[in-house]
């Protein structure tokens, strides 16, 4: 997952950047003011936006009217150093999806981006199965058919981005741009060998069965091909289509 | 009734006034009218007076006796029965009286008109008039005999009093009745003319420190006696609603560099304790954690000298004062790590051409603690602006020609100047020219505005040029510090 943080306070975005990179394992970008941000975020490579209010040259509230304007339905983390009912209302209704105030907790913030990127993809519940496999997202675990599968850290999260997009044909470069940050030289050889040492790591566990992550030759990789005989009901509504954003 | 009035409201101190004025004005009318009626009542009973008196005379008669003497004849006479009246010759002898008098006995009159006098009769107010006539006897035979004839006649006044009473009575009446019909009458005319002042009122009534907003009723406004008022308040609402907000702005953006400071603090620590890390990881992290506090601490300062050097304004203590000679020194020398490590020459300018008078005490009233942080926070300032390899130039001149004597502070810096857009604002609490390059170097930006608060309250004034030009990159800034010198 990557996220695109919006913070001027160096030490804090610093902070931020290594807490998010370090627990939950994300990609992060750090914009240091308002315009900055805008232009990232016209990537829409990220599954998050944390968005501090006070920024030089654009600031947080106008960056968000923007986002939203262009249709852009990524999940927005407000950090606000203002009180008062007031400003959360107009927050929430210029189409923010959650807010923290400052002096935050790293772990609460940790939680709510988890929770955000989770609900935006159309996960209501940290742990994800699909086809026997299950991937808590809290405890990085990965169980398939009851046994354990050790994953690298990478390994974890080209899984876990799969896994949120279940039956759908995810490309090499979607892989990329939502699990690196800008700093990461791009080679998309680098996600086949990832690609290729999970499917044999998950496989290991059971050798009889269908590769559980399918590659589409020059169209990218499938989780979980679709099979109508063990097609479970439930995913039919965890697969994301809308945001609530883009009903408005 | 004095301090009634001064206690009480316009309207009950203009009734009073209006009714006060009304009572005299009707007192001064009884009293006219009472002399008014007298007098022309007392002037027709005068005339009747003469008229009866007249008819009296005209009832004497030839006695037909052989001594032409005269005689009253009283059988033709026809007076009211409640007059009385004489006749005399003027020798004294009595012609005959009415019968219900016994007279008030022979004179003559003084005036040849006659004279009035007031006698009481039968306990009634009589007008007398005594008069002189003459009457001729038998003028047809020998040329006649003239008889000097005095008449006293009187009639009672208690008819005109009456009268006169009737009158003034009807104009006491009257104005007690205009008195008792135009006092609600005035109080309700009050009424309705006070009320833009009543409507003024509970318009600023609703002012609050929510709801700024005043628009003066337009009535208030069209109102000569109001309109200064109104002006009043709408300025010195304005006035109390930009400083309002001003301070308002302060504690939100004071508020918001704490929280993110502490925010920092928090996150940092949070971030060491998140996983295992191993010592090296943890000494780092502290050091981290130590800058951070220190950071908070500057600004918590900086907010505090900010705090003390605005609100002494008012209070003058015990005169300080400081030596700025020497609190240049003192804040070259705690720079002079700083100035180092960017590798920027601080220069400190003789005050004169010849070197040699180079400390002399340079008096201003300011408190020594406060001095050494203004010069510090100045010269940081221009430290911090500065390019690798440039100088600072500090330069203290004394304008001993001006009248007070005033000290005047250079510092000059040959960084890249300041956009002449964010000049005005420089001093500002918490403005930052380029926030992303500022907080970088630290600064809490209340550097200028605590150096501005402390000129200010020393009575001195504080003012920044830049001139930034990509064609000159080394002009600077240059802020000018003009402070008076004490004693």
């Amino acid at each position: 997952m990557r996220v695109l943080l919006v913070e001027d306070e160096v030490r804090l975005a610093d902070n931020l950047a290594a807490a998010l990179r370090d627990g939950p394992g994300f990609a992060v970008d750090w914009a240091e003011d308002g315009l900055a941000g805008d232009d990232l975020a016209c990537n829409r490579c990220y599954d998050l936006i944390v968005l501090d209010l006070m920024l030089p040259r654009l600031d947080g509230l106008s960056l968000l009217k923007r986002l939203r304007g262009r249709r852009d339905a990524t999940p927005v983390l407000i950090l606000t150093a203002k009180d008062g009912a007031d400003s959360i209302i107009q927050l929430l209704n210029a189409g923010a999806d959650d807010y923290l105030a400052k002096p935050f907790d790293l772990g609460e913030l940790i939680a709510r981006a988890k929770a955000l990127i989770r609900r935006g993809k159309g996960a209501a519940h940290p742990t994800l199965t699909v086809l026997g496999l299950t991937v808590n997202t809290l405890e990085q675990t990965v169980v398939r058919n009851g046994a354990l599968v050790e994953l690298s850290p990478t390994e974890y999260r080209v899984l876990e981005y799969l896994i949120h997009r279940p039956r759908v044909i995810v490309s090499k470069r979607e892989l990329l741009e939502h699990l690196y940050d800008y700093n990461w030289e791009h080679h998309s050889n680098v996600i086949e060998v990832h690609v290729s040492n999970l499917r044999k790591k998950l496989d290991a566990v059971l050798p009889e069965a269908d590769p559980i992550i399918e590659t589409m030759r020059g169209r990218g990789y499938r989780l979980a091909p679709s099979l109508p005989a063990e097609r479970e009901p439930e995913f039919e509504t965890a697969v994301p289509s809308v945001t609530p954003e883009q009903g408005r | 009734m004095k301090l009634f009035l001064q206690h009480r409201s316009i309207a009950l101190r203009l009734i009073a006034a209006v009714l006060a004025v009304e009572l005299l004005s009707s007192i001064l009318v009884v009293v006219l009218s009472f002399g008014y009626e007298r007098h022309i009542h007392f002037r027709a009973f005068d005339v009747a007076l003469r008229g009866r008196a007249d008819s009296v005379l005209g009832a004497v008669q030839d006695a037909d006796d052989p001594g032409d003497n005269v005689m009253l004849d009283q059988a033709d006479l026809h007076v009211p029965p409640e007059d009385v009246f004489e006749v005399f010759e003027l020798d004294g002898r009595l012609l005959g009286r009415s019968s219900n008098w016994q007279g008030a006995g022979p004179g003559v009159p003084e005036h040849p008109w006659g004279d009035f006098s007031q006698t009481i009769l039968n306990g009634h107010h009589y007008r007398v008039l005594r008069m002189q006539g003459s009457r001729t006897v038998d003028p047809g035979i020998h040329g006649g005999k003239l008889h000097q004839i005095v008449v006293v006649y009187g009639s009672p006044t208690h008819h005109i009093w009456h009268v006169i009473r009737s009158a003034v009575q009807f104009y006491a009446a009257g104005s007690l009745l205009l008195l008792v019909v135009t006092g609600p009458l005035i109080a309700w005319l009050l009424h309705r003319g006070l009320l833009p002042l009543r409507q003024l009122a509970a318009l600023a009534t609703e002012v609050s420190v929510d709801a700024w907003q005043f628009s003066p009723p337009a009535s208030a406004r069209a109102t000569p006696e109001l309109a200064p008022l109104t002006q009043a308040l709408e300025s010195v609402l304005q006035r109390l609603e930009r400083s309002f907000l001003q301070q308002r702005a302060f504690v939100s953006d004071a508020a918001h560099e704490l929280k993110t400071a502490v925010a920092v603090v928090k996150s940092s620590l949070q971030l060491l304790s998140m996983k295992r890390r191993t010592a090296r990881e943890y000494e780092e992290g502290l050091e981290r954690c130590l800058a951070d506090s220190l950071r908070l601490e500057a600004l918590v300062a900086d907010m505090l000298n900010l705090a003390r050097a605005e609100s002494a304004t008012a209070a003058s203590g015990p005169q300080a004062s400081a030596d700025l000679a020497a609190c240049i020194g003192q804040a070259v020398a705690q720079l002079a790590t700083v100035a180092t490590l960017r590798e920027v020459q601080v220069r400190v300018a003789p005050p004169h051409e010849d070197a040699e008078q180079e400390t002399t005490p340079v008096q201003v009233p300011v408190a020594p603690e406060d001095c050494t942080l203004l010069l510090t926070n100045l010269l940081l300032n221009a430290l911090q602006h500065s390019p690798a390899a440039s100088t600072v130039e500090v330069q203290l001149t004394v304008e001993a020609g001006q009248n007070p004597p005033a000290a005047l502070l250079r510092i000059q810096d040959q960084g890249h100047g300041i956009d002449p857009a964010a000049l005005p604002f420089v001093f500002d609490r918490f403005y930052r020219g380029d926030p992303s390059r500022t907080r970088t170097t630290g600064g809490t930006g209340l550097g200028l505005a605590v150096s501005k608060a402390i000129v200010q309250k020393a009575g001195g004034t504080i003012a920044i040029a830049s001139q930034p030009d990509p064609a000159l990159p080394n002009q600077g800034t240059t802020v000018t510090v003009r402070l008076p010198i004490a004693g």
